[in-house]
């Protein structure tokens, strides 16, 4: 997009200065959006932190499978980011039935990702794990605060899965442009990058 | 600057994918609990800096994006930092488990 597109991106002869990042609003939000969400990720894990150095009876419950899962998972993720990549790049080029095929393997992948969870998740329920319930005697605070940020995570991806076939949708009807796109895939990058902080401090440190 | 090509991207994907695999190699390498989180924690913000960087594309945006986004994110993760003496103060204030 041109500068002189930015500028009158507003539309109906509007006069406004261009930005000074060189992105479009949409963009410049998304940004504010992924730092405040960053923020809020960050608390939960300081928390979680806090929490557990607080506790001389935690448990690591995560036997081998478990934490294959969870590998499972992160090379999920991290492949439903290059996916996006892909997407990005032929919606820039406008190869729109490309750039389709890219978001709906990126869906897929997500979609992958929050089944292997909700599976682990339902495995652990059935041993006995709850937010408030440890099977083994141990702090109860793992559950609380396992499920609150792995279920928090969940959530961002369910929604991106959402958010990625409504702008593949729009985008096929023309009624979005390639850097909406861009805008939806750093959102789905953000949620790939919180999972690199959650996977090595909630799954890994709690390996048995 | 220029964009990687997908083939490109594919290399930095393949970076993270081995990043990983170190991680979890470190995991069973029988390390202190505080040696592992240290590892975990470097391994886990040099992944973020990659995908900022390139998946992301800070690297090929203006410099000023980076600077009002990163340094102030330290910042917060810096002062969020002061709890943890709290925590140890809880440790050794709670009666030792039955």
């Amino acid at each position: 997009m041109s500068q002189a597109e930015m500028v009158m991106g507003g539309g109906h002869g509007a006069v406004a200065e261009a930005s000074p990042y060189g992105i479009p609003s949409r963009k410049l939000a998304m940004w504010l959006f992924i730092m405040a969400d960053a923020a809020t990720f960050g608390a939960i894990l300081f928390a979680y932190g806090y929490v557990r150095l607080a506790s001389p009876n935690w448990v690591r419950p995560f036997e081998l499978g478990s934490i294959v899962n969870g590998l499972v998972m992160t090379v999920i993720l991290l492949t439903s980011s290059l996916t996006m990549l892909g997407a990005v790049r032929a919606a820039t080029e406008g190869k729109m039935a490309a750039s389709q095929r890219w978001l709906g393997a990126t869906m897929l992948l997500g979609l992958a990702f929050a089944g292997l969870h909700l599976r682990e998740w339902f495995k652990m329920f059935g041993e006995g794990w709850s937010l408030s319930q440890n099977p083994t005697g141990g702090s109860t605070l793992f559950g609380g605060t396992f499920f609150s940020i792995t279920g928090l995570h969940l959530l961002h991806v369910v929604s991106g899965v959402v958010a990625l076939a409504v702008v593949a949708l729009l985008f096929k009807r023309g009624r979005l442009h390639a850097a909406h796109v861009e805008t939806a895939g750093l959102y789905w990058h953000f949620v790939d990058l919180v999972w690199m902080f959650v996977f090595p401090l909630v799954y890994l440190m709690n390996a048995r | 600057m220029k964009e990687p090509t997908l083939r490109g991207y594919t290399m930095v994907w393949a970076g993270l994918i081995a990043i990983v695999a170190v991680e979890a190699a470190l995991t069973y390498a029988h390390l202190s609990t505080g040696t592992l989180l240290a590892c975990l924690l470097a391994l886990a913000f040099l992944e973020a800096a990659i995908g900022l960087l390139y998946f992301m594309h800070l690297r090929y945006e203006r410099s000023i994006l980076f600077w009002s986004i990163v340094p102030i994110m330290v910042f917060v993760f810096l002062f969020m930092d002061h709890i943890w003496p709290d925590a140890l103060r809880l440790l050794h204030m709670r009666p030792p488990a039955p």
